[in-house]
């Protein structure tokens, strides 16, 4: 089957980052180079050539766009300066964009002051909704729960939470049609059992991040551990899975009645104690973050697109809020601003996981989802 | 015939002759025949050394003869010429006796009867050599003028050249106008300017200088005479139709190339926007703004590379110009509208020397080329809505087939030779099997033919671009002054002689002349052939057919090969 031509393909990444390739002349210093390369020698230079030719369709089906994890041995190294990892960032940009049938992670991308007035407007929005229902500020002690409803939080974050899925399986089915059918004409029969490699894709390389921490590792074997990518993007995502699950657990005791929401509790309580330090690793994670792409620390950090940056901001807002709202639960005297960080806390985490599937955050169903197909296919990178 | 003084040296070719032939038995066999003074061996006879031997040993014994036995005559016939020249002695009182080529390579498994053939062979050059008389070369006055054929860039500068070196020029163009290919371009690489604007320049050169005259409408019909006096007849057309003979020293041929002509259905050629390069490139000239193509915007082109040229059955060649000219046009689209999407599909990309700047460019300004291979070329088509699609196989996604909607799709055409039937049977002109015009030697000999006198300039010779078209009309401009400019031409004096009192006109002679040299003449009221000396190339044809034995070849009398054949003949006593 000929793969038909949408030459507008590469002006359309161009929209998603800052990158050039029609410079790339595919002379493989890229492949020599890029740990994650095998026998087959055309890894990442052949996603630059689909973009270059305007195959859509072949790109947005390659699992091998997602197995990258963007340490730049690519781009110090390409004679032409084409920054073929600079390229595969903009290219999942552009694949989140459009496995999004709504278009709005495409308009969020690519329209940064469209993104920034829509994630303000709807942080507004959120507590305002939430400030209607409000009852007092207690000044005896901190009862957060008596000043924004628990039911109404919870109900909201759920039908936000709900919304977030519908989108994000809308994403994850358009991406598992392209990417089983263009398996299924490569290779047929898959090697790997799915058992197994749903184990490998979310338990071994999603939550233990092998590749990253082993293999895409050697660029920056002169960084201090603290500082290194696969450190620092653990703990932010294992600080914020942490909180999740101390969120689901405190709600969770409550159904069971060993503890009813707002209760205060001591800081070694087991779900404080997970939450806090949860909170800390993902402040540290994201505040890392935030360091490497203002100093430009690295070759991916090089190129910040606004997209990074929102996902990065409103992270921190959420888990910066949290503490400021932990501090003021153990302080003496309840102080008021305590309920409007509260708010303020609340609201922009609501937006954080309505906006996931159209942004940044949307690569943590996406990544699995590739890699998963990569350990169908025995780890094989190859096409063909 | 008087006494002679003979010097014979007889060559090992270290080793090539002396492993099968003894040298210093040939020696021996020769040293004691009539009239030879020295007989020597020598490890090379061509070695620097051995020839200011030569030259002592002629100049000491004050030979009037020389044989060198060493190779082919091919090889060393000038050098030992020269020899004889240095020492004082007449060149062709040499002669070159072949003992290696002809007898020991074709004899390795006899060395002894190529030994007694040696013998042989170097008596007979003695004999010949004993009734060489001296020769001079021809002197002919030359006519100081040039006939350009062809108004091109390349015959227009070289005519400009030509004046300005003090010879007069004619210059004749087949069509009505001036320019050739180059009037029509717009601008055009390296510098971007106009090739319209080139040939005004041009032109306005050739008006300052009034020993050029310029004939359009103007075709050669008939050569004559010989190099540095040809006189040409030419053909003007139009509505004054009449013809004009010229007087010319030399010939400069630059008639210039054809466009491939795609056959209908190669490469989708016969549908509605599949184009050749030369239409495209005017329609990209003609263009003002964005590109259109019958009143619809253009936003996808497709460029099929080598249409026409390196095909296995067809014309074999590179063209040369066309990747670059190509990538040029690409960049005139990007300049008129860098939204343009342009798809190169090539074979291999020669944007040779300075020209692979403008590939890069083009690159870097979002060309796309993707390589196809000779066994699996691109197709085009147009799909059920109406659109046309070439698809092909990508190299560089490990073959993968795609299929480019394209607006436009360009089929990189190169250069075919001209149909010149006319010109080429009038002055003989070689044509290679690939139909353009030969050289003598690529390398050394670029602008000159076998026809003396008859120079090849520009494209007619080959794909060219315009840089070089010139730069060749301009190789011919000099190979004309070094002709021309002596005033007089020196031509072998090895041709053929009428005894005029032996002679009584049959007309044999003439019949068998492949250059029209012989000629009936008068001499004291009788009818008698003469022979055009300097038109003569030497061949021998006349002589054996004259019934009376009235013709012999200067340096091949029948005399002399009568001489040699009796010593061949001979058997040695070994």
């Amino acid at each position: 089957m000929s793969a038909l031509v949408d030459a507008d393909l590469l002006q359309d990444i161009k929209k998603f980052g800052k990158v050039d390739v029609s410079a790339c002349f595919s002379c493989g210093n890229c492949t020599a180079v890029c740990p994650l390369s095998n026998n087959d020698g055309t890894f990442p230079r052949r996603m630059i050539r689909y973009a270059q030719v305007g195959m859509k369709d072949t790109l947005l089906s390659s699992k091998e766009l997602w197995t990258c994890y963007h340490c730049g041995m690519c781009s110090d190294s390409c004679p032409t300066q084409a920054d073929p990892g600079g390229f595969m960032a903009a290219a999942r940009r552009y694949a989140i964009a459009s496995y999004d049938h709504t278009r709005l992670a495409w308009l969020m991308y690519t329209q940064p002051v469209f993104a920034s007035i829509l994630a303000i407007v709807l942080a507004a929005f959120f507590a305002v909704f939430m400030y209607t229902s409000h009852g007092p500020q207690s000044q005896t002690s901190m009862n957060l729960f008596g000043f924004i409803p628990e039911p109404l939080i919870h109900y909201t974050g759920l039908a936000v939470m709900v919304l977030a899925f519908i989108f994000g399986v809308a994403g994850i089915v358009t991406m598992v049609q392209k990417l089983s059918h263009q398996e299924m004409k490569l290779r047929g029969k898959s090697k790997v059992s799915g058992l197994k490699a749903l184990w490998s894709s979310i338990g071994v390389e999603s939550i233990g991040q092998k590749r990253y921490r082993e293999d895409c590792a050697t660029a920056e074997l002169e960084v201090p551990w603290y500082r290194r990518r696969w450190l620092i993007h653990s703990l932010t995502m294992w600080g914020f899975l942490g909180l999740l699950v101390a969120t689901v657990a405190d709600y969770g005791l409550s159904l069971i009645g060993v503890k009813m929401p707002g209760t205060w509790v001591p800081i070694w309580y087991p779900t404080r104690l997970l939450g806090t330090l949860a909170g800390l690793a993902m402040i540290y994670g994201v505040t890392m973050f935030f360091v490497d792409r203002f100093t430009k620390a690295n070759q991916s950090a090089k190129n910040s697109a606004p997209a990074d940056w929102m996902l990065l901001v409103l992270l921190w807002i959420v888990g910066f809020s949290g503490f400021l709202i932990e501090i003021s639960l153990y302080l003496s005297n309840p102080p008021a601003w305590g309920y409007w960080v509260f708010l303020f806390h609340v609201s922009v985490a609501m937006e954080l996981i309505l906006l996931a599937p159209f942004m940044k955050f949307a690569h943590a169903i996406y990544r699995p989802v590739a890699l998963y197909y990569l350990s169908r296919a025995g780890g094989e990178a190859s096409e063909d | 015939m008087s006494e002679r003084r003979i010097g014979v040296f007889i060559c090992h070719c270290g080793g090539n002759i002396s492993d099968y032939v003894d040298v210093a038995a040939v020696r021996d066999a020769i040293k004691d025949e009539p009239d030879v003074v020295v007989a020597e061996t020598t490890i090379f006879a061509c070695a620097d050394a051995t020839q200011t031997d030569m030259v002592q040993a002629i100049k000491e014994q004050n030979l009037d003869g020389l044989v060198v036995a060493s190779c082919s005559p091919k090889l060393h016939t000038f050098t030992f010429r020269g020899v004889a020249r240095r020492a004082g002695m007449n060149p062709y009182t040499y002669t070159q006796v072949n003992i290696r080529e002809q007898n020991s390579w074709a004899h390795t498994d006899d060395p002894a009867g190529a030994t007694r053939k040696a013998i042989r062979l170097v008596k007979a050059g003695i004999a010949k050599t004993r009734l060489s008389t001296p020769l001079h070369p021809l002197e002919v006055e030359t006519t100081p003028a040039t006939l350009v054929i062809g108004g091109g860039v390349a015959g227009l500068r070289a005519a400009i050249g030509l004046a300005d070196i003090g010879l007069g020029v004619y210059l004749i163009e087949r069509g009505s106008e001036i320019g050739g290919w180059v009037a029509k371009f717009g601008n055009m690489y390296p510098q971007g300017r106009k090739g319209s604007k080139l040939v005004d320049e041009l032109m306005a050169e050739v008006e300052k200088r009034s020993t050029i005259k310029v004939f359009t409408n103007a075709e050669l019909t008939a050569k004559s005479g010989s190099f540095g006096n040809y006189k040409v007849d030419i053909h003007i057309g139009g509505p004054k139709s009449m013809g004009i003979s010229l007087n010319v020293g030399s010939i400069v041929v630059a008639t210039g190339f054809d466009t491939y002509e795609p056959e209908v259905g190669e490469y989708g050629y016969g549908i509605d926007g599949v184009l050749t390069l030369p239409k495209f490139k005017a329609l990209v000239d003609s263009s003002k703004g964005s590109l259109t193509y019958h009143g619809r915007p253009v936003k996808t082109i497709a460029y099929i590379y080598c249409v026409g040229s390196r095909q296995p059955e067809g014309n074999a060649y590179c063209s040369r110009y066309c990747c670059a000219a190509t990538v040029h046009a690409s960049l005139e689209v990007q300049n008129l509208d860098p939204k343009v999407h342009q798809y190169h599909l090539y074979r291999d990309m020669r944007t040779y020397g300075k020209y692979e700047l403008m590939y890069t460019e083009t690159r870097e300004r979002g060309s796309v080329f993707m390589k196809y291979l000779e066994d699996t070329p691109p197709s085009v088509s147009r799909n059920a809505a109406g659109q046309l699609v070439v698809t092909t196989a990508d190299s560089l996604t490990g073959g993968q087939e795609v299929s480019i909607p394209a607006d436009l799709v360009v089929l990189v055409t190169g250069m075919v030779p001209r149909k010149n039937d006319t010109l080429i049977n009038a002055l003989k002109l070689p044509v290679g099997s690939d139909g353009f015009f030969n050289e003598i030697h690529p390398k050394l000999r670029p602008v000159e033919t076998v026809v003396d006198g008859v120079m090849i300039a520009g494209a007619c010779q080959g794909p060219k671009n315009s840089s070089e078209s010139v730069a060749s009309g301009l190789a011919a401009v000099t190979q004309s002054a070094a002709m021309l400019k002596k005033g007089v031409a020196e031509l072998d004096p090895m041709v053929a002689q009428v005894n005029a009192e032996a002679c009584t006109w049959c007309g044999l002679c003439e019949e068998t002349c492949p250059y029209a040299a012989v000629a009936k003449t008068e001499v004291d009221g009788r009818e008698v052939a003469t022979v055009d000396a300097a038109v003569c190339k030497g061949c021998g044809g006349c002589a054996p057919v004259c019934p009376q034995d009235a013709i012999d070849l200067r340096g091949y009398t029948d005399q002399q090969i009568r001489a040699m054949i009796e010593n061949l003949a001979e058997v040695p006593a070994l």
